[in-house]
Order: C-alpha cells, then sequence, then structure tokens
C-alpha cells in the first residue's frame, strides 16, 4: 500500500514535469499544423540558458525563468518571421517544415556543441537534494516546484485562450484561418505570437529539465519524442488534454515496473500512443489529428 | 591502386555484388605487397567521436593519440628495417555516430590508404566499426570498446585494450568480499543490481550474478533490474530496492544518469552499506552537480586510475602527460595512448609494416604495460581482448578516490559500511 502510494505521487510528480514539455509543442501544432522539431532544440537552449544565468550571474534557476521564457519567445519569433512564415501554409507545408525546423534544431546543437562543448551540465542549488516528507514519502523540492510551475502554467494558457481576446483569436484561427482574414483577424500576427509563445514555455521547459537532469547539446531529443506522444494522446487544441494526457502517460509508465521490467517502461507510451491513433485518432481530448 | 570492374550491372546491384562476391578481396592483398617494403612514413588511420555525444571523451582519446605519437616521433618514429620511419595519424571524426565510424573507417583504408586503424570511442561505435578493417585485413587496435560481445564475433584484425565489463563488477565484488570476510558487511549481503540496457550493462550484471553465484550463502540479489539509457524517473526502481531493503546497490550507468538517479537517490533519503556506480563514480562534474557530501563512499572501478604511475613505464607516461597537458590523466587518455604504443611495438616486432607480420605480433603480443596487472596480452581464447584486474576506487569526504583494490596497488583500505547511513 505504502509503495503504492509512493508510486502515484511520484507519479504525479512526472506527470508536472511531462506537461511542461508537451505545452509549446502542442500549441504551436494546433494552431499552425506544424510539428515544430526545433522543440527539443528550444529544451535544450532553455536548459543552456537556465544553466548560464545560474553559473556565470549567479540568478537561482526559478527567478531567471521570466528572462528564460522573453529570450526563447524572441527567438521563436525570429524563426517564424524569418523562416516558416515563407513555408507553403498546410499540408504543402509540412515536409518543408518539418526539414526547416530540424535544420534549425541541427544548427542550435551544433552551436551549443561550439560554445559549451560536449560536456554534461547539471544546475546544482542549495536545494537540488532536498526532499519534504508528504504522507511518508519523500518528495524531491525541485520536482514539487516544477509540479506547480506546471500547474500554474496550466491554468495561464487556459485562461488565456479562453478569457482573453488574443486567446479567441487563436482558437478561431487554429480553427479557420481564411475566414479569420475576412473578420479582421491578423492572422500573420496571430502566428507570430503563437510561435514564439509555444518556443517560450520549451525554453521553460529547458530550464526546468535543467534543474532535475544533467544536459549536454543533444539533450531534447527524447523529450520532443514524449511531448509528441503527450499531444496526440491529448488531442490538438486542447490544454487540460494535454495535462491529463501528460498524467496517464507519466501513471502508466510509472505503475508498468510493477508487471514489466524497468526497461520496457519507457516503451509503453509510445504503445499507447499507437493504440490511440488506432482507435481515436483525435486524440482523448480534442479533434481528429489525421484526415 | 585498380580494383577489378563488375562491369555490365546497375549501379547499385555492382555495389552490392562487390561485397557478395569478394570483389573487394583483392584490395588487401595487393596493399599488403606494397606495405611489405619500407615506406618513407607510416600512416595510421583512426576515428573519434569528436563532436556529437560522445565529444568530450572522443577528445580525451585524442590526447593519448597524440602524446603517443609525439614520443614515438621523438628519436625520428619506429625501428623498422634498421632505420627510423615516421608515424603519421590520419584523425577524422565519425561524430558519435555508428553510421559515419563505418563509412570513415572504409575510406581510412580503401581512399586514405592507412596501413594500420586505432579505434574509435564507445562500445556502440567500435561495435560497428570493427567488422570494415575485419573484411579489410587491416590490423584494428581499439581501447574504446569493452564489451565481450564485439570479441565474441571471431574477428582476427581486431585487438582489444579494454578488459570486459565483466571483470569491472568482479573487482569490485572482490572487495566487497574482503569487506563481508572482515565481518563489517552483512552475511548473506542482499544485493540489488541494477544495469543500464546495454551490452554494457548486460555484462556488468553477468560479473555481480556471477561472483554471487560462486560464494552460494554470501550473497543474495534481492533486485535485478535494468533501464533506459538518459532515464527521466527512477522512483520506481528505487522504490524496489527500498523494498527489497537491500544492503548494497551496485549500479552500472553511464555518467547522465549516474547523476540522475544519485540525485533521486540522496532526495529519497535512500542510504546503504555499499553504493557503486560501476565506472562512474569519480568524476568531477558528479561532485559538482551533487555535492561532495552526496557523492561520498560511492565505489567504482575504472581501466587505469592515475595513482598507479609512482614507477615504470606509468610513472613516464603520467609525467609525459602532465608536461603536455598540464593536468593528470584520467583513464581515458591512458587508454588511448597505451592503444597507439601497442601497435607501435608490434610493428618494431615485427620489423616491417605488412600487415600480416604486424597482426601476429599483435597476437602473439606479451609485453610490459600501463595497464593494471603490468602486462599486455591478447588472449586468442577471450576473441583477442586484454584481461587484467579493475582498479576500484572509493570517493572520500576530502575530496580523493583512492585505489582500494588490488591490495598490491591500493593506497586505502576503503570504507565499509557507509559510516553516513544512520543505523
Amino acid at each position: 500500500m505504502a509503495r503504492g502510494l509512493e508510486l502515484l505521487l511520484s507519479a504525479i510528480l512526472l506527470a508536472g514535469l511531462y506537461a511542461t514539455m508537451a505545452y509549446g509543442l502542442g500549441l504551436i501544432f494546433g494552431v499552425l499544423r506544424i510539428v515544430n522539431l526545433n522543440h527539443g532544440g528550444t529544451i535544450m537552449a532553455g536548459a543552456y540558458l537556465g544553466w548560464w544565468f545560474h553559473e556565470h550571474a549567479k540568478i537561482d534557476p526559478y527567478l531567471s525563468l521570466p528572462m528564460v521564457a522573453a529570450f526563447s519567445f524572441g527567438v521563436g519569433v525570429i524563426i517564424y518571421r524569418g523562416l516558416v512564415r515563407h513555408l507553403p501554409r498546410g499540408a504543402a507545408g509540412g515536409a518543408q517544415s518539418l526539414l526547416l525546423l530540424f535544420g534549425v534544431w541541427l544548427v542550435l546543437r551544433n552551436a551549443a556543441y561550439f560554445w559549451f562543448t560536449g560536456n554534461e551540465q547539471v544546475i546544482r542549488t542549495e536545494y537540488s537534494t532536498t526532499a519534504v516528507v508528504i504522507l511518508g514519502s519523500a518528495l524531491s523540492v525541485n520536482r514539487l516546484i516544477v509540479f506547480a510551475i506546471a500547474a500554474l502554467l496550466l491554468v495561464g494558457l487556459h485562461l488565456l485562450l479562453t478569457r482573453t481576446y488574443f486567446g479567441k483569436a487563436v482558437r478561431a484561427v487554429a480553427q479557420n484561418a481564411d475566414s479569420c482574414t475576412l473578420a479582421g483577424v491578423h492572422v500573420e500576427g496571430i502566428y507570430t505570437l503563437t510561435f514564439g509563445i509555444g518556443s517560450a514555455l520549451a525554453g521553460i521547459a529547458g530550464l526546468l529539465l535543467g534543474t532535475l537532469f544533467t544536459f549536454n547539446p543533444s539533450f531534447g531529443g527524447a523529450e520532443l519524442l514524449k511531448s509528441f506522444v503527450i499531444v496526440v494522446l491529448g488531442g490538438l487544441g486542447s490544454v487540460p488534454g494535454t495535462a491529463i494526457a501528460a498524467l496517464i502517460l507519466a501513471m502508466v509508465e510509472v505503475f508498468a515496473i510493477l508487471v514489466l521490467p524497468a526497461y520496457l517502461t519507457g516503451a509503453v507510451g509510445f504503445v499507447l500512443l499507437v493504440l490511440v491513433l488506432i482507435f481515436r485518432p483525435g486524440g482523448l481530448f480534442g479533434h481528429r489529428v489525421l484526415g | 591502386m585498380r580494383k577489378r570492374r563488375c562491369g555490365g550491372v546497375p549501379l547499385v546491384m555492382a555495389a552490392f555484388l562487390l561485397a557478395a562476391t569478394g570483389c573487394k578481396q583483392s584490395t588487401p592483398e595487393k596493399s599488403q605487397a606494397s606495405a611489405a617494403a619500407v615506406p618513407e612514413k607510416i600512416l595510421i588511420g583512426a576515428t573519434l567521436p569528436l563532436t556529437g555525444s560522445e565529444a568530450r571523451i572522443g577528445g580525451f582519446y585524442k590526447e593519448g593519440y597524440d602524446l603517443a605519437f609525439e614520443e614515438a616521433n621523438k628519436p625520428g618514429g619506429v625501428l623498422v628495417g634498421g632505420k627510423r620511419i615516421p608515424v603519421a595519424l590520419q584523425l577524422l571524426d565519425d561524430t558519435s555516430t555508428q553510421a559515419t565510424a563505418v563509412s570513415l573507417a572504409d575510406r581510412l583504408i580503401n581512399v586514405d590508404k592507412v596501413s594500420f586503424l586505432l579505434g574509435t570511442y564507445s562500445t556502440a561505435l567500435v561495435q560497428a566499426q570493427a567488422g570494415v578493417p575485419e573484411q579489410n585485413r587491416v590490423p584494428y587496435v581499439n581501447g574504446g570498446g569493452a564489451a565481450t560481445e564485439i570479441f565474441r564475433q571471431g574477428y582476427k584484425y581486431n585487438f582489444g585494450l579494454l578488459a570486459p565489463v565483466e571483470l569491472l563488477a568482479d573487482a569490485i565484488m572482490r572487495w566487497i568480499d574482503v569487506q563481508q570476510k572482515a565481518g563489517k558487511l552483512p552475511k548473506p549481503a542482499v544485493i540489488a543490481v541494477l544495469w543500464e540496457n546495454t551490452s554494457h550493462g548486460k555484462d556488468f550484471r553477468k560479473g555481480v550474478s556471477q561472483f554471487a553465484a560462486a560464494h552460494p550463502g554470501d550473497y543474495k540479489i534481492a533486485v535485478d533490474e535494468s533501464f533506459e539509457l538518459n532515464a527521466k524517473d527512477f522512483s520506481a526502481l528505487l522504490n524496489a530496492v527500498k523494498a527489497a531493503k537491500a544492503d548494497m546497490v551496485l549500479a552500472d550507468a553511464h555518467l547522465p544518469d549516474y547523476i540522475t538517479m544519485q540525485r533521486q537517490y540522496v532526495t529519497a533519503g535512500m542510504c546503504n552499506k555499499v553504493l557503486s556506480y560501476g565506472a562512474r563514480g569519480s568524476e568531477k562534474q558528479a561532485a559538482d552537480g551533487l555535492g561532495q557530501k552526496n557523492v561520498n563512499y560511492v565505489l567504482s572501478a575504472v581501466w587505469w586510475n592515475y595513482q598507479l604511475g609512482s614507477k615504470g613505464l606509468n610513472k613516464h607516461f603520467v609525467e609525459a602527460f602532465r608536461a603536455k597537458y598540464n593536468r593528470q590523466p584520467e583513464w581515458y587518455q591512458a587508454l588511448g595512448y597505451e592503444t597507439a604504443r601497442v601497435l607501435f611495438v608490434a610493428i618494431e616486432q615485427a620489423n616491417s609494416v605488412d600487415r600480416e607480420a604486424v597482426r601476429a605480433k599483435l597476437a602473439a603480443m606479451d609485453i610490459e604495460s600501463i595497464l593494471p596487472g603490468g602486462r599486455l596480452t591478447f588472449p586468442a581464447d577471450k576473441g583477442q581482448q586484454a584481461h587484467y584486474p579493475f582498479v576500484v576506487q572509493q570517493n572520500m569526504p576530502d575530496g580523493s578516490s583512492p585505489i582500494v583494490y588490488p591490495a598490491d596497488v591500493a593506497n586505502s583500505p576503503g570504507v565499509a559500511p557507509n559510516p553516513d547511513c544512520k543505523g
């Protein structure tokens, strides 16, 4: 029973981490219909930015969140305005956007190798190994903070998309960009801001991951893959769906150890992805992804 | 050098047939004949992961290679046919990817016409690359692949300097056994074996399991679990260790997983009488990332340690390395250095650059070495993989990692059980 409770708490905290990773990818995917392969690169850049602020400016990683978010937002806007917007819209631009953003990721990765070398880096704070005991289980303070930030982002994003004019415009553009143009919505502006916000969320995720794990310039690949699973599982255009999908994935992965060897638990998510694509292609809480 | 043409078939089919029908077989024979004459210089090829995920360690191996080539060329080169022939290294970056490592090895042999090959770093890359020199009959000396799987292929031209990971686990178990016999550890001791799901991890698990099986009643393996590389959450695994009330946690992990797992281990308030992460443990990055107190008393076993350098070849190597790079060498540089040096010795023993003659000398080699045990051989019954004792070291609160095993080179008896564990 005690072990079950510990696993449950671990799964909930892991879900916070997964949700943070997936929000940015889901937003861009939902609105621009683009799989941002540079999501992994931005996660890596966010981790390095947080590390740089901590090592060189002695700023606590959680206090540097706004700066990392602003920087990632700026980079996202530049990438969109400079590169992505020149691609054809819709299915015609799908392959090009994949190649283009993969290329951007490779450039970012090699720039990081050039500047930071391939050494593993880690953000260590006074509280990196501090735990609090909840219901008899020792829980990492870092993981609790990451979970809290994931919850705040969930509420903030949901309110932004449902309670503001900008959010309504984003949802309208996601549904029918041509009609929005006729209605006077500045579609390119919405795309630019959405890409910027998605990148900012990826940067934040990178910083949060950097407080928990080591990273090097190749960091971000596995995170991109996991984010993709969550976004498809949750369904497009659904922020709460993304959060719930992250929770489901974390639960399945953590509790799978009771019946599977530990090295197979990571594959459980991909099995889940295949099942969802077969039986509910629109995701658990969203619209159809394919077709 | 012209290759026999296989005309009349489409290009793709021709490439396939070239491999299948042995069109390439003429190449090594011809190169042997030409290589047998004493050349102006001896060109030796190598690839290393100078960029990509293994870039840091690839750079370390390069330092070892560079030092060995510099030393060999200082008197004018290696002694062949009564005169000194300079050795030159043709080094290419395999970008930490298997496909590149394979294609560059092919290029080095068939385009750059190198006489011999030195290996790359990491089991995965060596495993992929070793087939190319074998097909081309080029002696391939590598110090970067440890998995026994590489040496079970029946290759004749592949010589490995890294002793198998099974022996790494065995060395740790031998030190533990000494502590148990001294009454410092319980009998039977409950072991949790956690291993990365790679050939490296499997060899580690095999080493622990074999030792435990050979000592019935002394050890009980209660947890035997593998994990994926770069895992995000070890809490479920650590929960299993806690539930089993293990006395010792013996894990095999790469640096990122070591740091992530140890961080979660410490945060969960766990403390076991003995804790090891295989070859990882004493890295400065881990102490920096986790804090010294959180890595105290972690055991690790490595292929070489600079503390061996108080006499003979080791003393010479450590001093030469310090003079060139102004810091202590790690086992990576030592293995790089020794790998190149061994090839030079074989060329001198063969008194020729003939590939077959050099291969024969490598196969029969028994020389003084900087590696633990002091002698280096490539036993045929072990697939030409060197076998020697590992050096076990233990992190101490002052930041040092003295050698605790084998006893003849140990400069500390080591500490067991972990005094930081309460109760």
